[in-house]
């Protein structure tokens, strides 16, 4: 680790407060409160229209919040211009600055504080061999890959030790293998330099694998925010469940015990499958696709199901079945080990009560 | 399968195809532009009989060279001129949206799509002894009579740098709209304050349309003839009105047309000397 680069920067805290951006009568970000730690992670995921971008924006100073407050490390930045507020931030498109060389780009927020050449110079060049790019100062950011371009991005973004990091889906623009490297090269940077990091993307496998805290919104509300393992196994709602992973939604009458499918078959649900209080009547019960196997049919304790098709992806394989009542349900299922099963066969799928969750139906 | 005449091959239309397309531009050309010219520039070098003296009287009388220094100082004066004064208003019509940016566009193009007699005219009534300029000279009283105005240099450069300001614009507006906004925005995320972002980001990525503009106005100003001939002095000719009257009050071709030959030479090295430094297709608005 270059010197030059203080070791251990503290992260700044970011607070949001009920924030809320109005287009017109649109209501891109609406009532969104969030509190990130100083060095925290947190990736903001979402479909496209959610509001995420327009959350980060905010954060940046590049939106002003029609109602709300964001304090980064304590302090009311809601109304201060996005050049005051010490950021770093890397977008979408590289956005190096095409008339300038790498080694310029990286000290340019350098030169709008006032350092002097030589030590801009010299930051820059720790700045990029921290990115691993040490000696590509002189070079025109033409000249590179997008991937090294991004770390030149990433360079400029953390040149001057901000608090805050945040990146507009950094990694999209590139191809899957420089994707993984740069998400790894991104965790070690923020393990070595503590800042606090809101990375937007709409790629749920990059929020679990990156993000100490993913906040899920939809629709410019915020849905969840929780660790990765928390998110995936308790999503608290309908969307959040149908968003992270794959899930297998089915109707059933809940009579505050058991869920009791159509066809009479019931199921003893354990206390903590209700993740809030789900009043009796219709609901959906939720499983994972994983949490399911394959048992032979009639078992006790089985629902009866007939195999539609069966997908063999190598390690895994998929067995897309329907019941009795026609609700189609997914197995994902290990390849070894498993007795082969063709399409059209009876088979009995064995679901574990602890994997089942249940929410109030026609609340997605 | 053939492919049609007409048809695009991917992106390559036939060569027979882009030869019968431009056939009529370069008739034009060469029947309008191309044979004037040389003929124009044949006559200099060969009237009476095949010789150099009708450069050599160019050089020779240094009220020549005078008229040809002063066309020139004023071309410059007229582009850096327009060039101020169309910087904040390319800038406004870039970074505007909506029915705003409808109206600055037609504030920049309708007096652009007036003819440039009706525009030049209209000076000389607001430059004239009792004309509205003079008026109001007067009447905050800066000035007890009235000033001579029009016909001079001054009237000439205003109202070419009136003429010409669309060509500067333009050029100009478009490379500032071809800037991803994401750049401001990289800039002042970095620290950069507004003034500071243009001046660092936005003027040296914007500069290609700058110097586009510039030699589009300056060109075209160094051989402009309807408004100095109309507003100027006669005391103080630019070079298109001094070729003019040497073709038609002294009906001497041959030393128009060497006048016509120095003046096409300085624009030539002008131009290449410029696309030598910036590249042309750049100051067109395409992207590098």
């Amino acid at each position: 680790m270059p010197e030059a680069v203080s070791p251990r920067v503290n992260g700044a805290s970011i607070e949001i407060r009920n924030l809320a951006k109005r287009f017109g009568s649109v209501k891109a970000v609406d009532d969104v409160s969030l509190t990130v730690e100083a060095g925290e992670f947190v990736a903001l995921l979402g479909p496209s229209g959610s509001g995420k971008s327009t959350v980060l924006m905010s954060i940046a100073g590049f939106e002003r919040p029609s109602d709300g407050q964001i304090l980064i490390g304590g302090q009311d930045c809601t109304r201060l211009p996005p050049n005051k507020r010490d950021i770093g931030m890397v977008f979408q498109h590289y956005t190096l600055f095409p008339h300038l060389s790498v080694g310029d780009n990286v000290a340019f927020p350098l030169k709008m504080r006032g350092i002097g050449k030589t030590e801009r110079r010299r930051q820059a060049e720790a700045a990029l061999e921290v990115v691993r790019l040490g000696g590509y100062g002189d070079r025109t950011p033409k000249q590179l890959s997008g991937g090294q371009q991004q770390r030149v991005a990433l360079a400029r973004a953390i040149v001057y030790n901000p608090h805050v990091l945040l990146m507009d889906e950094p990694l999209s623009a590139l191809d899957k293998n420089l994707r993984e490297e740069m998400q790894i090269e991104i965790k070690r940077l923020h393990g070595e330099l503590g800042f606090t990091v809101v990375f937007v993307t709409h790629d749920q496998g990059e929020a679990l694998t990156m993000a100490d805290r993913i906040a899920i919104l939809k629709a410019g509300r915020l849905q969840q925010v929780s660790p990765a393992r928390e998110l995936y196994e308790r999503p608290s709602n309908l969307f959040a469940a149908s968003f992270i992973g794959e899930m297998n939604m089915l109707p059933v009458q809940w009579d505050g015990v058991n869920a009791v499918f159509s066809e009479n078959q019931q199921i003893r649900l354990p206390a903590d499958a209700v993740i809030e209080p789900v009043a009796p009547g219709s609901a959906i019960l939720a499983v994972r696709p994983e949490r399911l196997s394959v048992a032979a049919p009639n078992e006790a304790g089985t629902w009866a199901a007939t195999v539609r098709d069966v997908v063999y992806a190598g390690a895994g394989s998929l067995l897309i079945t329907y019941l009795q009542d026609g609700s189609e349900v997914r197995l994902r299922v290990s390849s070894a080990g498993q007795a082969p099963v063709q399409p059209g066969q009876t088979i009995g799928i064995k679901l574990p009560p602890e994997g089942v969750l249940l929410y109030p139906a026609g609340a997605a | 399968m053939s492919i049609g005449f007409f048809e695009a091959n991917g992106r390559q239309m036939s060569k027979g195809a882009i030869l019968l397309l431009m056939a009529p531009f370069f008739a034009l050309v060469i029947f309008a532009f191309l044979y004037p010219l040389v003929s124009l520039l044949s006559l200099s070098v060969l009237e009476p009989t095949p010789t150099l003296a009708n450069y050599e009287r160019v050089f020779d009388n240094p009220v020549y060279a005078t008229v040809l220094f002063r066309t020139m100082r004023i071309a410059l004066l007229i582009s850096l001129l327009s060039l101020a004064l169309s910087l904040p208003v390319a800038v406004l019509m870039a970074n505007s949206r909506g029915p705003k940016a409808v109206f600055l566009t037609a504030c920049v193009l309708l007096p652009f799509w007036s003819s440039v007699l009706v525009r030049t005219a209209a000076w000389s009534i607001l430059l004239q002894r009792n004309g509205l300029v003079n008026d109001f000279l007067q009447g905050i009283g800066l000035t007890s009579e009235p000033l001579r105005l029009l016909y001079t240099q001054g009237a000439v450069v205003v109202a070419m740098t009136h003429v010409l300001m669309p060509f500067m614009v333009l050029p100009i507006y478009g490379a500032l709209r071809n800037i991803p906004s994401d750049y401001g925005r990289a800039a002042s995320i970095c620290g950069a304050g507004p003034l500071r972002t243009f001046w660092e980001v936005t003027l040296p990525l914007a500069m290609p349309g700058i110097i586009g503009g510039f030699i589009l106005v300056f060109l075209t100003a160094l051989g402009y003839f309807i408004t100095p001939s109309l507003l100027g002095s006669p005391q103080e000719m630019m070079i298109a009105t001094l070729i003019s009257q040497q073709m038609r009050e002294n009906l001497d071709w041959p030393f128009a047309a060497a006048l016509v030959g120095v003046l096409t030479i300085l624009v030539t090295i002008i131009t290449i000397a410029f696309s030598k430094v910036f590249r042309f297709e750049r100051m067109l608005g395409a992207r590098a």
